[in-house]
Parts: structure tokens; C-alpha cells; sequence
């Protein structure tokens, strides 16, 4: 138990400009990340989603340089 | 509803263009590989010698074939799924003399050493300024058209188009700080270990979000659409894409294990490496499982054929990749050609392939006809496929055969093997490496014979219907 707190151990006050970003980023796309797996899992968003796929088949058939 | 005029003649020169340039990257690809197993094709001329045209090849490949690719079905792909003709058609023609004359200045320098020896990014600055205003004419003009859409959500495809755009343009920029000193010439402005780690950010970023994010934007649309099903999951498209876009970009470290740059450095690229394993794969199986029920249509419909043989090679080279990355295995990978077969697999396989089947797709609609052979179809597939298997083959038998010859040390700690007899025992396997690629060549060079006979066969019919309609 030691060992990982000294595995862990952090020392704050040694923290530059740099540290801090790079921390404040990578939790902040993580906890997007974690934000994108529940929506997108979440029963009620199911329908509204995957009634997305069918964009591709719904688009018009008009070339404006075959009428040329 | 008010009809929808689309802009598509843009398109189908990027179409062509890019056939064109399939055809001619590989064959300075094939050149140089026979360059290495037989060096008199060096013919002492300093202008075509394995260190002037391997960047030709690359930047060929890359950049006049990707390029053309990604914008030809970019802006096909936007128009038809947002309901909507191009934001500016003159912009779009813009981008396609923009980006040839980009890579007629690239035939040009390159053979001449003219070059800032940056890996994927040679091209000295006049040319990175041209890329830059270039590029963003296309982002430009693809975002706007995105904004006057007639639909409400805007497709998954789309997305993935965006987020190479908007990653592509701050690497291309970053990466390519420099301080000129000539016309031709210039410095980077980052020295030593930055600039190696700036160096792989943006060389496994191209990776990442050019060749891997715009292809897939490729995929979620062509593959639905030639399989005349919707894609499995836009659930797990929705994830892939967020997934990609925060993952990747944490990857360039593991290119520099076991070199200056921190050791936690390389382990972070390689830990985030193992997992991105699990989005690249969700994708791969979300465009097979497009075939689900439908598996018969791969034994009539070659076109297709080639989209889900690309994807089976996108699966296994994203994981090739991250177990290359990992540190035991990268002590024996490295600088060896088995780096070189990864890449290839990853090149060949999942990003000529899938672009090979969208363009047939692309052929047939824009010409509003059918190939002119789809038994040369057929041919193109199998040449690929086998070209492509024979090529990483030979890369990584001679890949783990250096890096197990340059660690080998007798009982006295002394080398086993010196590094010229570690060359020598490539000869074979570079020898069967051309031969892989004079395969994978011959099927690009019948598919430009087939696009061509398309196109003629197409204007025919036309002639043939208006002669028709006015006696």
C-alpha cells in the first residue's frame, strides 16, 4: 500500500503552467469521453440516433452538369 | 421540396486525377523498391536515386492520390447527404489546379534534393504556404456547404471529413515552422528532441487523421451505398468518431522509444496505442456488419468487394500498429522493415483499396453508367490483394530477420553479425517486395484502362441517345 502511494505521490507545489493544461486536458477528454459513451448508450437517445443512418438513401438525384 | 442542382464536374476530374496518380505513385514506388534489390537501377544518377524518389513516392502517394481521393468524394459526399450543391463551385476548382500545380512543384523539387528532410512533410516552404491555402479552400468551402444543407443532422461521414480538417490544418502548420534562409531553403525552428517529437506528432497525426479519419469518412458513406444498406451501427459510428479524434492524436510518441525523449513519453503513446485498438476495431466491424444478411452481394458485386478487403486490412493493421508500439516489441521493430511492411499494409490495403472502391462507385454515378469491364474490376481486386499480401510478407519475414541479426551477440559480447551481411540477407525479400509491388501496379494501371474505357463508353452512349432524340 506504501509503494502505490508512493507510486501516486505528486508533488502539487512543483506543478508549472504546463502540467496544469496538460492535466485540465487530458481529465477534461476524459470525462467527455465518459459524457459520449452515456449518451450515446442510453436507451432513450437509441431511436433518434440510429434513424441517422438513412440520411445516404435520402438525398435527391439531380446533377446540374448532366442536364448540360 | 425545390430540386437540388449538384455540382459533380469538380468531382469527376478529382476522380480521374486520382486514378492517374494511383497509377504513377506506385510506379515510383515500384521503382525504388527495385532500386533496392538491384542497385544498378541507380544508374548513378543522383536525381533518381532511392534518396530523391522515395519522397516523390510518398508525396505521390499521400498527397496527389490521397489528396484527389478525399476531395473528390468530400465534396460528392457533402452535396448528396446535406441535400445541397457546393457552397462555391469556383472555389472548388480552386482546390483541384491548386493541389496539381502543388504536386507538379513536388516532381520538380524533389528529384532536385530540394527538401526540409522532414518525413511526410519535404516540401520546402513556398510550397507548405500553398498547401496551407489550398488546403483551407477546400475546408472552407466544405464547412460552408455543410452550413446551407437542407438537412437537419448532419451525417457521421461528414464529421469525420471535418475532424481531418481541422487536425490536418494545425499539424500542417505547426510541423512546418521554419525560418527560411532562401527560396528553397529553410530551417525548422525546432531543434534536437522537440523537433523529433514534433516531427512524429505530426507524422503519425497524417497517419491518424489523413489517412485514417478521411478514409473513414469514405467508408460511412460508400460502403452504405454500394451495399444499398444503411450502416450497422450509428451508434458506434458516432463513438469511433469521438474515440479517433481524442485518442489519436496522444500516438506520435511511440515512433521515438529508446531515443532522448522521456521514457514516460513512449509509454503513454504506446498505452494509448493498445487502446485505440478498441474504436479502430468497433469501426472495422461497423462497416462489415453493413453486410449483415447481405453476404452473397460480395460474390457478384467486385466493387464492393474491395471496401470490405479494405477494412479487413484497416482491423489488422490497427492492431499490428499498437502491438509494434508496445516496448518489448518495438526493441526488436524498429528501424526494420517490418515498420515498413505495417505501413504498407495500412497504405495498400485499407487506404488504396477503400479509395479504389469508392472511385469505381464514383465512375458509375457520375457517368451515370456501368464499368466498362467488371471482370477487370474483378482482376484490379485480386492484383491488389495479392500484391498487397505479398509485400507485407516479405517485409515482415526481412523485418524480424534484421532485428533479430542486429541483436544477436556471441558469448563474448561481441556482434554476430555485421550490418552489410544483415543487407545481404535482405536480397530476397526485397527482390519479392518489388514483385509485390509490380503486382499491386499492374491493377491500379487496368483500372485507369477501365476508368478510361468507362468515360468513353459513357460519352458514346450520350452521342448515341442525342442523335436518338433529335431524328
Amino acid at each position: 500500500m506504501s509503494s502505490l502511494r508512493e507510486y501516486f505521490h505528486t508533488d502539487w507545489s512543483a506543478m508549472t503552467l504546463h502540467d496544469w493544461l496538460g492535466l485540465i486536458i487530458t481529465v477534461g477528454a476524459f470525462l467527455a469521453m465518459v459524457w459520449i459513451y452515456s449518451y450515446v448508450f442510453n436507451p432513450k437517445n437509441k431511436e433518434r440516433l440510429e434513424s441517422q443512418r438513412h440520411i445516404p438513401f435520402e438525398e435527391e438525384n439531380t446533377d446540374s452538369e448532366k442536364e448540360k | 421540396m425545390e430540386e437540388t442542382k449538384y455540382n459533380f464536374d469538380v468531382v469527376r476530374w478529382f476522380t480521374i486525377m486520382a486514378v492517374v496518380y494511383l497509377v504513377v505513385g506506385t510506379l515510383v514506388g515500384t521503382y525504388i523498391a527495385s532500386e533496392l534489390a538491384w542497385p544498378f537501377l541507380n544508374f548513378d544518377i543522383a536525381e533518381i536515386t532511392f534518396g530523391r524518389l522515395r519522397p516523390l513516392h510518398t508525396n505521390a502517394v499521400i498527397f496527389a492520390f490521397g489528396g484527389c481521393t478525399l476531395f473528390g468524394t468530400a465534396f460528392y459526399m457533402v452535396q448528396r447527404t446535406g441535400n445541397t450543391s457546393l457552397w462555391s463551385p469556383k472555389m472548388a476548382w480552386f482546390t483541384f489546379w491548386g493541389w496539381n500545380l502543388i504536386i507538379v512543384a513536388a516532381v520538380i523539387t524533389l528529384p532536385l534534393g530540394i527538401t526540409q528532410s522532414k518525413e511526410y512533410a519535404e516540401l520546402e516552404w513556398p510550397i507548405d504556404l500553398a498547401i496551407a491555402v489550398v488546403w483551407l479552400s477546400w475546408g472552407l468551402n466544405f464547412i460552408m456547404t455543410i452550413a446551407k444543407r437542407k438537412t437537419s443532422h448532419i451525417y457521421v461521414a461528414n464529421w469525420f471529413y471535418m475532424g481531418m480538417f481541422v487536425m490536418i490544418t494545425y499539424l500542417h502548420v505547426v510541423n512546418s515552422l521554419a525560418i527560411p534562409v532562401g527560396m528553397w531553403k529553410s530551417y525548422s525552428i525546432f531543434s534536437g528532441v522537440q523537433d523529433a517529437m514534433i516531427q512524429w506528432w505530426w507524422g503519425h497525426n497524417a497517419v491518424g487523421f489523413y489517412l485514417t479519419a478521411g478514409f473513414l469518412g469514405i467508408m460511412y458513406y460508400f460502403v452504405p451505398k454500394q451495399a444499398n444498406r444503411p450502416v450497422f451501427s450509428y451508434r458506434l459510428s458516432v463513438l469511433h468518431f469521438w474515440a479517433l479524434m481524442f485518442g489519436y492524436v496522444w500516438l506520435g510518441a511511440h515512433h521515438l522509444q529508446y531515443t532522448a525523449l522521456p521514457d514516460w513519453t513512449g509509454s503513454l503513446g504506446a498505452a494509448v496505442s493498445l487502446a485505440m485498438i478498441i474504436p479502430s476495431w468497433g469501426g472495422a466491424i461497423n462497416g462489415m456488419m453493413t453486410l449483415s444478411g447481405a453476404w452473397d452481394k460480395l460474390r457478384t458485386d467486385y466493387i464492393l468487394r474491395f471496401m470490405i478487403m479494405s477494412l479487413a486490412f484497416y482491423a489488422m493493421s490497427t492492431f499490428e500498429g499498437p502491438v509494434m508500439s508496445s516496448k518489448t516489441v518495438n526493441a526488436l521493430s524498429h528501424y526494420t522493415d517490418w515498420t515498413v511492411g505495417h505501413v504498407h499494409s495500412g497504405a495498400l490495403g485499407w487506404v488504396a483499396m477503400v479509395s479504389a472502391g469508392a472511385l469505381y462507385h464514383l465512375v458509375e454515378r457520375l457517368w451515370n453508367t456501368k464499368m466498362y469491364s467488371p471482370a477487370l474490376v474483378n482482376i484490379h481486386f485480386w492484383t491488389s490483394t495479392i500484391g498487397t499480401v505479398v509485400y507485407i510478407t516479405a517485409m515482415w519475414v526481412s523485418g524480424i530477420m534484421q532485428g533479430l541479426m542486429w541483436r544477436d551477440y556471441d558469448e563474448f559480447g561481441t556482434l554476430t553479425y555485421t550490418f552489410a551481411e544483415s543487407v545481404a540477407a535482405m536480397h530476397p525479400y526485397y527482390a519479392m517486395r518489388a514483385i509485390g509491388g509490380m503486382i499491386f501496379w499492374t491493377g491500379g494501371a487496368i483500372m485507369l484502362f477501365n476508368v478510361i474505357m468507362t468515360i468513353r463508353q459513357a460519352s458514346a452512349q450520350r452521342s448515341t441517345a442525342a442523335a436518338t432524340a433529335s431524328a
